[in-house]
């Protein structure tokens, strides 16, 4: 990899991304609309509140593995959802970039499919981190006007932050490298944006990002568990909630996201050198 | 003069029938304009862009400004411009945007780059609008910009397909300008591909016709214009000029004379030498002339000679164009660009 040819590639997918802030507040829209209603409407443990102390921790337990609240679990899950769903649009951008010709500008230069790939795939991971930082902050500050909010109700330290930073990344980069590889591969927007719904909701849907653990049915549980978005999600929440109730600890989980993200960014990889190989 | 470019036998075959390239072999000599004319899908793009590396070919071999155009495709590429027919531009960045990218991209040394970027937008006339969006840029503005990121890193061959396709005479003329400068002070090869037969005519030093993906002819476009016949020395008597004719079929060289309204049009290889002559004729005649003149035939003739048929800019799409356009669609079903 050429580092001024990679930097300057990044530096473009930064400044068109910078140069559009109607799809910043779009991306932003969703999150925020999920932690103000959903979150706020479906925090259903507040109404355990007529238990007994100890029948009610054995029950959030039980259904919430150690966090002390739903919107508290809940807001986790949406960091991993806002992972997804935010970095959909580098392969999006990546289809306009070849119906309007910039891609076969770059693709006739020396930069090579991994310049051009890697380019994309740090500057696509970085509005999904800041993202995902953004939803945390939210859901912190919710708590603080009356409302549910995220309660970190563990002491989070040092190595506790990074693993929660990486895990973010990880999966960012994970769904960027995914999202990248179709945008390299297919032509037209609608096909793509099929094909990604096609993914999203199924991914999304067989995680532990919404459900309450405990609540999901032991088959789903067994699929969860190897989902990317629960393996990250789960690493927040041994963060901030503590790993008692946790079958394996976050290095674990971040194992499973790293093996996740290099099966994604190989085949990713091939695809784009087979994608911007000279046309047989 | 050692060549910039030198093919041998290219082939291209789109879905295993359609040949759109046909064992095609030529050779572009160093600081040469050379000229690939031919009508849409007579294989120009397709052999252009088996040249830059774009498009792999089916069969054949390429040497471009010294390396193998199919095995070294990354090297090639660096000391190769293009400038493709459509803009490719980033729309939302602005044009000087566009060229730091492109100097990037082509390693142009960082301390050079800042006066090499200045130099062309100065030298391309976009120095005014350098930090507009390209969007808000006009066609030729944005054909100019296109030459500019084509010539970034001073390519040792430049390569244009169609670049003025869309614009107006006025821009064209401009865009021809800037190029023949820079040919003049930069000695670089230029290969283009062009439907234009003017463009080709006044620009290239050499020319070869392609056509159903074979060339037809090649040569200067004097030489070419000689293989047709020659030139057109045309006659007009103040009287009705009787007896002209069988003396103007009597000089040596004619090699045809035929009568419309008036004038005697005497098909010769060279006119300016049988002009002399054709006066000489009339005069001893006792014919006085209203007027002579001289026209070379131009690259319609050229192309109706070689090709028999007529030259026409915006035929329909030919049986090489829907290969394409199915191979192009195939492969995108399959997910390949």
């Amino acid at each position: 990899m050429n580092v001024r040819r990679w930097s300057a590639l990044t530096k473009r997918e930064l400044l068109k991304i910078a140069r559009n802030p109607a799809a910043i507040a779009t991306s932003l829209m969703l999150p925020i609309m999920y932690l103000l209603l959903f979150g706020q409407g479906f925090n259903f443990t507040s109404s355990l509140a007529y238990l007994p102390p100890a029948e009610r921790v054995a029950a959030l337990n039980a259904l919430l593995l150690g966090a002390p609240n739903y919107f508290s679990y809940f807001a986790a899950g949406m960091v991993g959802f806002v992972c997804v769903t935010a970095t959909l649009f580098v392969g999006a951008n990546v289809i306009f970039d070849k119906l309007f010709g910039s891609l076969k500008r770059t693709a006739a230069s020396p930069a090579t499919a991994t310049d051009i790939f890697g380019a994309r795939l740090v500057a696509g991971s970085i509005q999904p981190v800041g993202l995902a930082f953004l939803v945390l902050g939210l859901a912190i500050l919710l708590g603080q006007v009356g409302l549910s909010g995220l309660d970190v109700s563990a002491s989070v330290t040092v190595v506790g932050a990074a693993e929660v930073v990486l895990a973010i990344l990880l999966l960012s980069l994970m769904f960027a490298a995914l999202f990248l590889a179709l945008g390299f591969t297919i032509e037209q927007p609608q096909t793509y944006f099929a094909l990604v719904n096609a993914i999203n909701l199924p991914v999304l849907l067989t995680s532990a990002a919404l459900y309450p653990w405990g609540a999901m049915p032991a088959w789903l549980q067994d699929i969860a568990s190897y989902n990317p978005i629960t393996l990250a999600v789960e690493v927040l929440r041994i963060t901030f909630f503590g790993d008692a109730l946790y079958p394996y600890s976050a290095g674990i989980y971040l194992l499973g996201l790293i093996g996740w993200f290099v099966a994604m960014f190989t085949v990713a990889t091939l695809l784009t050198q087979r994608a911007l190989a000279p046309r047989v | 003069m050692p060549d910039a470019i030198v093919a041998e036998g290219l082939v291209k075959v789109y879905n295993g029938s359609v040949k759109a390239v046909d064992k095609v072999s030529f050779s572009v000599h160093e600081g040469e304009i050379y000229g690939f004319l031919g009508p849409n899908g007579a294989g120009k793009t397709t052999t252009l862009s088996m040249l830059t590396a774009v498009l792999a070919p089916t069969g054949g071999r390429a040497t471009v400004a010294g390396l193998d155009a199919f095995r070294n495709p990354h090297e090639l590429k660096q000391r190769i411009g293009l400038v493709f027919q459509e803009s490719t531009a980033d729309q939302d960045l602005t044009g000087r945007e566009n060229l730091l990218l492109a100097a990037a991209l082509f390693s142009v040394p960082l301390r050079d780059t800042p006066k090499r970027v200045e130099y062309l937008l100065e030298r391309l006339a976009l120095a005014d609008s350098a930090d507009r969006p390209v969007k808000t840029f006009s066609g030729g503005m944005r054909r100019r910009l296109e030459l500019a990121v084509g010539i970034i890193h001073s390519p040792h061959v430049l390569f244009l397909d169609e670049p003025t396709l869309g614009l107006d005479p006025q821009g064209r003329a401009g865009f021809w300008k800037i190029i023949t400068d820079l040919r003049k002070e930069s000695g670089m090869t230029v290969f283009l591909t062009t439907h234009y037969l003017d463009e080709a005519d006044g620009m290239c030093d050499r020319i070869a016709i392609i056509d159903h993906g074979k060339i037809v002819a090649e040569g200067t476009p004097s030489e070419l214009k000689d293989r047709v016949g020659g030139d057109v020395v045309s006659v007009r008597p103040l009287g009705a000029g009787v007896g002209l004719e069988a003396a103007l079929r009597a000089l040596p060289s004619v090699t045809s004379v035929a009568v419309q309204d008036g004038t005697f049009r005497v098909k010769c290889p060279s006119g300016e030498t049988l002009i002399p002559s054709v006066v000489g004729a009339a005069t001893g005649l006792g014919i006085s002339l209203a007027g002579v003149s001289l026209r070379r035939p131009s690259l319609d003739e050229v192309f109706l000679e070689f090709t028999g048929r007529e030259y026409r800019e915006d035929e329909g799409p030919t049986a090489t164009d829907r290969a394409v356009f199915i191979s192009r669609f195939q492969d995108a079903r399959r997910g390949r660009r």
